[in-house]
């Protein structure tokens, strides 16, 4: 990293904060700092759904995953733009025309507080951490890379995003996704472009290179319920993740009830089903055509250079001989691939032909000698290699024209920032109105709710700042929080689901609640080689199928 | 001229968004798939 990207991403930062914190003038009661007083334009929040979807994974661990596995990731989104649909017609109109501050507020209204209190704390206990791995994961990422320390990557992120989001509330949280949102595109097209001109072969035959090597597979028709992207998991247990997302998860379903009516919010919630799939495609490109530039620029053995450096120390004979033979087979296989470049340059098909399966056999070569290299850094380290979060970052800081490199950092920084700000003012909405204002304090004057409501945030912020910092050590933890999440959103979206049939009563919601749980959570050890991605489909459909026998019980009961 | 939204206006927004939801699906859809019949054998 040069002056010129510290001074970007400095401006970035500054303008984030200054712009965050003006959007507080005006927010003098919580209907402002939480729902913006319902006044949002459904572009404005359509974007605001987009950027807090969007994480610094997707930058950082998706162009890796395109690099290293190609575009058949995409299919997992598959479902989303159906699940728009249906939220568009369904859920959104009847949280937005309720008029509740949270989703869980509105399950008091229609069954009772039990449901409203279990799901809000569910909701609190998972998305309070996973604020913490949301500014956690990018954080390490830069600290291997770039040598920052781990807490000054934590608090470059997360102490402007505390300040603004707690200062202007949702207003700051929503208008500043807007701007992250744009860089975010601008940054990902700008690099797919400087990735095109640094390219020493033409772009179709570069798109013939990732093709040979299976990075253009983007469709499996398979139907494999142990397969995480497959068309089916993605069209059918996808678009149940989404509707639970989007649809009961409040750091979503906060940001859409801030528009100016029921119109509106559906409106803002069909640009993400708009872009979602092209942009996930784009940045999945990104990666496929960040795989063809390290076909033709020695790529280091290992991505994450603190895993290369423990298993240099570790076993550097090795790893020496193992280096070796991965140049000679990198050197292979860039011959292999001018080869084919020059075949179809020449339009001559029997050597394309041929040049593709010699392609392929190289490129199966190196594959090999990676596969060996992260066995031996699992060895080594005892932990399982993330090696695909750091393609990119090198790719960054070693090949990235000056001031791009920059731009690409802010723009990473801003995908995490726009999530970390929803959740925060998510998880401050659910404390005071669901827990408060509920349980501890329910009459209060609005100026008290609203100081209350500041500090919530302040409290969460620091929350997720020292589960960030202490990641490393947490990593199991966070690993059972995160498992235990998906235990539940499935079932959460069964109980919402269930809110909308008229005969499904309150008992029945409580303990369909918990047996959906329960289900997922027997799937889950019972038979753990299925995707995780069905487990939202297992939960919502027995929250249905026993909310309603539960429910046709008790009222032949009465 | 009053400058107050008819009410059937947002109905018809999210109508023609979801239009152009739908076409942008498709294209991409499409576009993904030629990629992958073209590029790979």
């Amino acid at each position: 990293m040069r002056a010129l990207d510290w001074v970007i991403i400095a401006v970035y930062l500054v303008y984030v904060l200054v712009d965050g914190v003006r959007r507080a003038k005006g927010t003098r009661e919580i209907e402002g700092y939480f729902l913006a007083n319902r006044s949002l334009p459904w572009w404005a929040v359509g974007l605001s759904v987009m950027a807090t979807q969007l994480s610094a994974v997707t930058l950082i661990g998706t162009t890796g995953q395109g690099a290293t596995d190609g575009l058949r990731f995409v299919q997992f989104y598959f479902g989303l733009p159906l699940a728009m649909v249906i939220l568009g017609v369904t859920l959104v109109p009847f949280l937005h025309g309720a008029r509740v501050f949270t989703a869980y507020e509105y399950l008091e209204r229609r069954f009772d507080a039990r449901t409203r209190s279990l799901t809000s704390f569910l909701f609190l206990v998972v998305r309070g951490m996973s604020c913490g791995t949301i500014i956690a994961a990018p954080a390490v990422v830069f600290s291997a890379m770039y040598g920052w320390s781990l807490l000054w990557s934590v608090a470059l992120m997360g102490i402007p995003t505390v300040i603004y989001t707690m200062i202007g509330g949702v207003q700051a949280v929503t208008w500043v996704d807007v701007k992250q949102m744009g860089l975010i595109v601008f940054a990902v097209i700008a690099v797919l472009v400087t990735l095109l001109v640094q390219l020493p072969v033409a772009p179709d035959h570069a798109l013939a290179l990732a093709g040979a090597a299976g990075r253009l597979r983007a469709f499996d028709f398979s139907f494999d319920v142990t397969n995480d992207f497959t068309f089916w998991s993605g069209l059918i247990g996808g678009t149940f993740l989404m509707l639970s997302y989007f649809g009961t998860d409040q750091s979503q379903v906060q940001r859409y009830i801030t528009a100016k009516s029921v119109d509106e919010a559906r409106s803002s919630l069909l640009i993400s089903a708009y872009w979602k799939v092209p942009l996930q495609a784009l940045v999945l490109l990104t990666g496929v055509l960040v795989f063809v530039f390290f076909v033709f620029q020695r790529p280091p053995l290992l991505f994450n250079p603190a895993e290369e450096q423990a298993v240099r120390a570790a076993e550097p004979a090795t790893y020496a001989a193992l280096d070796g033979r991965y140049r000679i087979a990198l050197q292979e296989r860039e011959t292999a691939a001018h080869a084919l470049a020059d075949a179809r340059a020449r339009g001559d098909h029997e050597a394309s032909v041929a040049g593709v399966d010699a392609f392929r056999a190289r490129e199966a070569d190196v594959g090999a000698l990676r596969a060996e290299a992260l066995a031996l850094a699992r060895r080594v380290t005892g932990e399982t290699a993330r090696d695909v979060n750091y393609v990119m970052p090198y790719y960054v800081l070693h090949f990235l024209p000056i001031g791009l490199a920059g731009i690409f950092v802010a723009a990473v920084l801003a995908a995490a920032m726009s999530s970390i700000a929803a959740e925060l003012n998510s998880l401050a909405t659910v404390t005071v109105i669901d827990f408060y204002r509920r349980w501890v304090r329910p009459e209060a004057p609005d100026a008290h709710y609203l100081l209350v409501s500041k500090a919530a945030t302040g409290v969460w912020g620091l929350f997720a700042c020292v589960v960030a910092t202490f990641a490393a050590t947490l990593g199991s933890l966070i690993v059972v929080v995160n498992r235990f999440g998906s235990f539940f959103y499935g079932s959460i979206l069964g109980v919402f689901l269930l809110a909308m049939i008229p005969r499904a009563r309150a008992t029945g919601a409580f303990f369909g609640l918990i047996a959906g749980m329960a289900t997922v959570a027997a799937v889950n050890f019972g038979a753990p080689s299925v995707s995780w991605l069905w487990h939202n489909v297992i939960g919502a459909v027995t929250v249905v199928a026993l909310g309603l026998v539960l429910s046709a019980r008790g009222s032949s009961r009465r | 001229m009053s400058d107050t939204p008819k009410p059937d206006h947002g109905r018809r927004l999210f109508r023609r968004t979801l239009l152009r939801v739908m076409a942008v699906q498709v294209a991409t859809l499409l576009l993904l798939w030629l990629l992958q019949a073209h590029y790979t054998r």
